[in-house]
């Protein structure tokens, strides 16, 4: 380790101090500097120091360095003895932005302690990288939780298509609430209706955040199909999510819904009111006229709004 | 004279404000040119100043293509100006913020993205959807430090600029300033100097009577507007002030953009909402004034009918981004979400052309009316820029001064002007005895409150006038005890000036425009006629504060009538 | 005698306090002095520990979330509590 810089130098004493408190304080002011030749007192504090609040220290410093060594140390810090450090390290994994760091993860997220797994799979979703898709699918069936639900995320992002039918089983079959709310959100990117079945079937999970995220991805998808389905999950418990099945019903323009969206303009919440109001006006039929007129002195003024637009656009007027 | 030292500096660029649009400045000017020399200055320490101090919680003027276009956008702020915009500017704001937004992502700033990768813009807005949020958006200030080092910028921290140095052509050659620790004065040559000092936020006084609880980062005193002033510069429809809803006595931003695409909204005494505007705007807070002074107030942030999951994921964002003491505020008042509204009330006046549109006038290169002076973020005059603007505005500034000093030679400093300015700032240290800064800060900001605060009468305004020229008395007897209560003290002069703009700015415009930002009780109602142009402000050549019309240029994208109309009626009118 | 000018001090509470266990200051740490907007807190010489010199506080927090070892504490000024 040489370097000629003479705020370097002159941090080298306390780097090497026998107190950890100046030692660590030494190490802030040397990452401060944001020089690269800093990088291998970082990296050596990080896999080498005794004390684990200098490694921790060190690991949170190296955050967003997208040179190898640093990533190398980083990976090697997520199976450090001392929990803070593997967390700060798997935090400064998830900033990295280049494919050449994401090789360098790469093998790591089939290491076979469950927290590695999981953050070299969430270092990964970000970077897009082609060569991370058959592991996540090999991941898909991981054990734990939260290796499923990164893996899920890295296929999201990757738009790959043949891992749907997998995305499509996890949604309806796993058993952990988050992975079937993502993986039900990670549909979103098909383009055809092989995942429709998989969505209508999560309209009727029993938790709340994963047949709300089922009807928004159904909108975002725009099948026709699909009609039926929201318009049932219009009489959902959660006024939540019978407000995404109206936004959506309105982004199919799907005009069987008419008149359960006309129901909805009776809602004692306002915000699916409001919804219920704005979808009338994208299915195009003036056949809602009449109710909308009837809500046109509703309470809430963002309702109001709302059917004002719609009348309008009814009306063959613009807004 | 004094025994401080005068530490003499000479940067191609001096950017003066290291919050948000300041960074963007110097790495632009930087990567344009890596020869170039510049300097950032900031009053605090660019780690952890300006207005995103603690990170941002989100986007609310996101023009993300797929949800929004630039021509939308450019209509709606035309909109929500009641026209008086310089389209142009706005323009080149939503041409290229999509550029900043991937900018910034590639620098590590997190937004909120889908499960498939895509930018989550949620839908708040009438027209066009804008909202991208930023839940992770606590490390933005870490972000921009790195990228500022790693671009090899100069960081001089903990220096007040006071004044702006011109040659005998008017241009501007340098900055002044002191240091708020050593009082060391530090006389900067400089080409070209971009102003990013953000809003003057210290105005008025908060409710509260606490001067520093106010809602904007407290440093954001107005330095930039009252130096821009002195320099020459022409400032824009400084009338239009900025007034935001905020949590009561805390004084924070309630973060409806936050709240509202999970449900949550701003509701009246009896829960139900009130609001008919659907744009940020002086109309949506005239609607808010009447509530809070009607039968109908307060008013309050309604959270209570939202699901237990969704109140978790709210304090997760709002108790960590932007004002993290918020949650400590409702624990202490025994205020739960999930049971209880949260009391709003409007904020103190201020100056903030991020949030509505006074500022000092540019142009959509980020120059102001003054040779080699460049402004950006929330005091320059760009509507509704907010944080993405600041960052887009910082970036034309930093490619534009960059062009301009290339083949530019520093020219010679007038020693008249250093020498005024050292006995100016220095003044208050060297008198025995006088009066405290902390105490001319509260009866200025008091004043402000009487007598500017809209409605806005006339007869008050005037008043105003004659208490703020007593003030300007006072000020040359207040005593600092050190270099910190110098730089309060200097403080207070940029109050004084700011102040004084805004009663003559407000007093110009006999009309009443943009909602209880500008409502005349004397003159209550709009008067295109007359008043469908921008009213400026400046210093003229016999140093009169002076203001004159301008007139609004030619529009680049037209607003039908249609679109006239579906506004207005959706506005309530003035009482 | 003529009268003098006086000055008289008021007593406030500090919203920003140290615990001087925890604080490293003494090791080099100044990392709350920076990051505070108002430069509200400096280095006593005398105990070499941090302290709120100024009472201006914004209740912003960096020198709470920022500081290394947990030693800082931000209440709101009694004011706006």
């Amino acid at each position: 380790m040489n370097t000629e810089n003479p705020d370097i130098l002159e941090l080298l004493p306390r780097l090497t101090d026998d107190d950890v408190g100046v030692r660590r304080i030494a190490l802030i002011e040397l990452a401060d500097l944001e020089d690269p030749e800093s990088l291998p007192w970082l990296v050596h504090a990080l896999g080498s120091d005794p004390a684990d609040e200098v490694r921790a220290e060190a690991a949170r410093l190296l955050e967003a360095w997208e040179e190898l060594e640093v990533v190398e140390g980083l990976c090697a810090a997520l199976v450090d003895p001392d929990h803070k450090v593997r967390v700060a390290a798997a935090q400064s994994l998830s900033q990295l932005k280049t494919t050449e760091a994401g090789r360098v993860i790469l093998p790591w997220a089939e290491h076979a302690d469950v927290f590695v797994r999981s953050s070299a799979l969430r270092a990964l979703r970000e970077l897009r990288l082609a060569e991370s898709a058959p592991m996540a699918l090999k991941a898909l069936a991981d054990g734990e939780a939260s290796v499923r639900r990164e893996a899920v995320g890295i296929l999201g992002w990757l738009k790959q298509t043949a891992a749907l039918p997998e995305l499509a089983r996890l949604v309806s079959a796993d058993p952990d609430t988050e992975v079937r709310r993502v993986a039900t959100g990670a549909l979103g990117f098909a383009n055809d209706r092989s995942v429709l079945q998989a969505l209508v079937a999560a309209l009727g999970d029993e938790q709340w955040q994963v047949r709300e995220e089922a009807a928004t991805t159904l909108g975002k998808l725009g099948l026709q199909d699909a009609g039926p389905a929201l318009v049932t999950a219009l009489n959902d418990d959660y006024w939540q999510v019978r407000l995404r099945a109206a936004r959506s019903l309105g982004k199919l323009a799907y005009a069987d819904g008419l008149s359960s969206l006309v129901q909805v303009l009776g809602h004692s919440i306002s915000n699916l009111r409001k919804e219920a109001a704005l979808a009338l006006g994208e299915l195009r039929d003036p056949a809602a006229i009449a109710a909308l007129q009837a809500a046109e002195h509703d309470g809430d003024p963002e309702v109001r709004k709302a059917v004002r637009i719609s009348l309008a656009q009814l009306r063959g007027g613009q807004v | 004279m004094s025994s401080h030292n005068t530490l003499e500096q000479a940067y191609d660029i001096v950017i003066i404000g290291g919050g948000t649009a300041g960074p963007m400045a110097a790495i632009t000017a930087k990567e344009k040119n890596r020869n170039l020399r510049v300097l950032l200055i900031d009053k605090a320490n660019v780690k952890r100043s300006g207005a995103i101090s603690m990170g941002m919680d989100g986007l609310n003027n996101a023009i993300i293509p797929g949800h929004a276009t630039p021509e939308q956008y450019t209509k709606e702020i035309t909109v929500a100006n009641d026209g008086v915009v310089n389209q142009a500017a706005v323009l080149a704001y939503a041409e290229r913020s999509f550029e900043t937004i991937e900018q910034l992502d590639r620098w590590g700033v997190k937004f909120e993205k889908d499960e498939t990768g895509d930018y989550a813009v949620k839908k708040v807005h009438h027209m066009g959807a804008y909202v991208l949020p930023m839940p992770e958006g606590h490390d933005i200030k870490k972000v921009l430090y790195r990228q500022l080092k790693r671009a090899r910028v100069d960081i001089t921290n903990r220096v007040i600029a006071t004044r702006l140095l011109t040659d005998a052509s008017g241009a501007v050659n340098g900055v002044m300033g002191f240091d708020c620790r050593t009082a060391d004065f530090h006389v900067i040559k400089a080409k070209a100097v971009i102003l990013c000092c953000g809003a003057a936020g210290r105005l008025g006084l908060p409710a509260s009577g606490y001067l520093m609880g106010t809602y904007e980062n407290p440093t954001n005193a107005g330095d930039g507007y009252a130096m821009a002033y002195h320099a020459g510069a022409e400032l824009a429809n400084l009338e239009c002030f900025q007034i935001n809803p905020l949590i009561k006595d805390y004084n924070g931003p309630a973060c409806a953009y936050v709240t509202g695409p999970l449900g949550g909204y701003t509701a009246n005494n009896k829960g139900e909402r009130f609001i008919e505007c659907d744009y940020w705007s002086g109309q949506m807070m005239w609607e808010f004034h009447q509530e809070l002074e009607g039968g109908n107030g307060p008013v309050f942030l309604k959270l209570d009918h939202l699901a237990e999951e969704t109140i978790q994921n709210i304090e997760e964002i709002l108790h960590s981004n932007e004002r993290p003491s918020r949650g400590q505020f409702h624990a202490g008042r025994g205020t739960d979400y999930r049971q209880h509204m949260v009391e709003m009330h409007i904020s103190e006046i201020g100056f903030c052309s991020g949030h509505s549109a006074s500022g000092v006038w540019v142009n959509e290169r980020a120059e102001t009316s003054v040779k080699g002076l460049y402004s950006a973020g929330d005091m320059a005059a760009v509507p509704h820029n907010y944080m993405l603007g600041a960052f887009t505005y910082g970036w034309f500034a930093g490619v534009n001064a960059a062009d301009y000093v290339a083949e530019r030679d520093h020219s010679e400093l007038d020693e008249a002007q250093i020498a005024a300015e050292r006995a100016r700032v220095y003044a208050p240290l060297q008198r025995e005895s006088g009066l405290p800064p902390a105490q001319v800060e509260y009866k200025l900001r008091r004043f402000v409150n009487d007598y500017l605060q809209p409605p806005k009468v006339t007869r008050k305004m005037e008043i105003g006038l004659q208490r703020f020229a007593d003030i300007e008395n006072d000020i040359n007897q207040m005593k600092a005890s050190n270099a910190h209560e110098l730089m309060r003290a200097m403080e207070v002069s940029v109050i004084r000036d700011c102040a004084e703009m805004a009663a003559r700015a407000s007093l110009f415009r006999k009309e009443s425009r943009w909602g209880l930002y500008h409502h005349r009780v004397d003159y209550p109602l709009r008067n295109d006629a007359e008043w469908f142009c921008h009213c400026h402000l400046k210093r003229d050549e016999n140093g009169v504060m002076t203001s004159f019309k301008k007139a609004v240029e030619p529009y680049l994208i037209a607003l039908d009538d249609n679109e006239q109309q579906a506004y207005n009626r959706l506005r309530v009118g003035a009482a | 005698m003529a009268y003098q000018p006086q000055d008289i001090f008021f007593r406030s509470t500090a919203p920003v306090t140290v615990d001087e266990d925890k604080c490293i200051a003494h090791k080099g740490c100044t990392v709350c002095v920076d990051v505070c907007p108002m430069d509200l807190l400096a280095i006593n010489p005398a105990t070499q520990k941090a302290y709120m010199a100024f009472d201006e506080c914004w209740y912003c927090m960096p020198c709470e979330k920022d500081c290394p070892t947990g030693a800082v504490r931000v209440e709101i000024p009694y004011l706006v509590r």
